[in-house]
């Protein structure tokens, strides 16, 4: 005896779904093709783009730049409409030209937007130093605030010893100083 | 279909075999990486021709990878819908990526360990299955492949934001840590909402599913790590690996009150469950499922010495409709198909006594 789909009520439901919002479970039979359509994979969780485009929405309020829809990625063509539509980003340059949505987005998907995880073998000894930079400057900026100068002198002579030695003479992590 | 793959599809995957940690509990613990090239588009905007390059370059990395170089490569526009639907339901492919067009391949290494899609929604998602609950050594073992294929790939990756993925919920570590939990006693005691409900306040994703006709029983659920950014990929898994353990005895203490409270009850629901799967002559991939619950059930608690986890395990996978597809042509009717399925099972089912 086939389930009837909870959604169309008109194929067999092939797909069960359970749910969990605000602490509540709701479970779902749901035919292949409404299951597709709420983003419901059947062997991974997937999460569908609709919710990124919802998720936009919410930030709308937050971010103070507006990216205007048809600002694209030179690389890919991406427009920022097209993102807002399918949750999804067509490369990685992407990630850099929407860049100051992405932020507040990330932080509303995983309520972070620093990667704290494994860098790829040739990225570690550019990414430590990258993390070790990171870390200097926020130790200066508490010196300051601290009025700690001489403390302060040493960090800004310990963040330029490592841009010399990656022979980097600007910022190059592209945060404000 | 090629012989390598259709051998592949003759043997069972090891996940499947019933004898990792906690497999009375847990069928299975998958770990997958979303990983893409840097400098070229992510699948969904390349052109054929750029995803064709990214095949060959993902793939010359796997046959030089130490692990992996001995894999089978199967090209998707080879697949006919049958074998795509029997990927799905062995988990090595996603059903997004059975409906693919061209361009893409999937990589099954061997005993089904270790497996890759090409050209999903990310230039490469590899993962690895285990049997039971190990999400740590899964990962571990993820880690070790990765680490060597990424010296002949460079990954598309930023310091502050990780790995980059065409959707943003996968970006930074990429991983995705899942189990598989048959929770039967906690289901039949109503306890198991209130207990995935809290999981979910965890910061974990909770599903239950397990494709066609599943879960009707409701026992059967998928838990998973919601966010992939700011977090390492050990303590994804630890996250995982612990909470997964508490449900264990959560799982366990449940089973102990039903044999104490309703045994005569469960033991006539255990054996009738394997009486009905062993002489039936017509069965839906639904009734296997329920029925493979409560004898899982049944052999899990003892009440019975046969058939072994593993044998259910592969139930609940050869009689999913690609399976039976590829064994006995798309053509057959659903009378027909049932009637398959039944033999099927009184096959599987009669060398374990």
């Amino acid at each position: 005896m086939s389930q009837q789909c909870d959604r169309c009520g008109k194929e067999p439901a092939s797909v069960h779904y359970a749910e969990v919002v605000d602490g509540r479970l709701s479970v779902w039979a749901l035919c292949e093709s409404c299951a597709r359509e709420r983003g419901v994979a059947t062997t991974l969780p997937s999460f569908a783009g609709p919710l990124v485009g919802i998720l936009m929405g919410l930030l709308e309020d937050e971010t103070l730049e507006e990216t205007p829809p048809d600002a694209a990625c030179e690389e890919c063509g991406t427009t920022y409409a097209d993102f807002r539509r399918g949750g999804k980003l067509g490369c990685g340059a992407c990630y850099d030209r929407f860049g100051p949505e992405l932020g507040p987005l990330l932080r509303r998907i995983h309520g972070s937007a620093t990667h704290l995880g494994r860098a790829p073998s040739g990225f570690e000894g550019e990414f430590a130093r990258r993390e070790e930079l990171k870390r200097l400057k926020a130790d200066l900026r508490r010196a300051v605030f601290r009025e700690e100068y001489e403390r302060a002198a040493e960090l800004r002579d310990a963040i330029r010893s490592i841009r010399r030695e990656s022979g980097e003479g600007n910022d190059g992590d592209g945060s404000a100083q | 279909m090629t012989g390598a793959l259709s051998s592949i599809m003759r043997e069972p995957a090891a996940w499947l075999s019933g004898s990792g940690p906690h497999s009375e509990v847990f069928l299975s613990t998958r770990v997958r990486v979303a990983r893409n090239l840097d400098g070229v588009p992510f699948p969904g905007r390349a052109s054929v021709e750029a995803l064709e390059r990214v095949r060959e370059r993902v793939l010359d990395a796997i046959h030089k990878n130490n692990y992996l170089m001995n894999a089978t490569v199967v090209s998707m526009d080879d697949a006919d819908s049958a074998t795509r639907q029997a990927l799905v339901e062995r988990h090595v492919i996603s059903p997004a990526f059975a409906g693919c067009g061209e361009g893409r391949a999937c990589v099954i290494g061997e005993r089904e360990v270790v497996s890759a899609m090409v050209n999903e929604e990310d230039h490469l998602r590899l993962q690895c299955i285990r049997s039971g609950l190990q999400p740590v050594d899964a990962w571990r073992l993820l880690e070790r492949i990765d680490s060597e294929l990424d010296r002949n790939l460079q990954y598309a990756f930023s310091s502050d934001w990780g790995f980059l993925t065409a959707c943003p919920t996968n970006v930074g570590t990429g991983i995705r840590v899942s189990v598989l939990a048959h929770l039967a006693a906690l289901a039949r005691m109503r306890r198991a909402t209130s207990v995935l409900a809290g999981i979910s306040k965890l910061g974990l994703s909770v599903r239950g599913f397990y494709g066609e006709g599943s879960a009707a029983t409701g026992s059967f659920f998928q838990i998973s790590n919601q966010t992939t950014l700011g977090q390492s990929e050990d303590d994804i898994a630890y996250t995982v690996e612990r909470v997964a353990g508490q449900l264990v005895s959560l799982e366990d203490e449940a089973r102990d009150q039903l044999m104490k409270r309703e045994s005569a009850r469960l033991e006539d629901e255990v054996h009738r469950a394997y009486g009905t799967l062993r002489n039936a002559r017509l069965l839906t991939a639904e009734e296997v499922m329920e029925l493979s619950s409560s004898l899982r059930l049944g052999v899990a608690l003892g009440l019975l010495d046969d058939p072994a986890l593993g044998t259910i395990n592969r139930l609940l996978v050869i009689t999913q409709p690609g399976h039976l597809m590829m064994a006995h042509g798309r053509s057959s009717g659903n009378a027909a198909r049932d009637a398959a399925r039944a033999e099927l099972v009184r096959r599987e089912l009669s060398g374990t006594n």
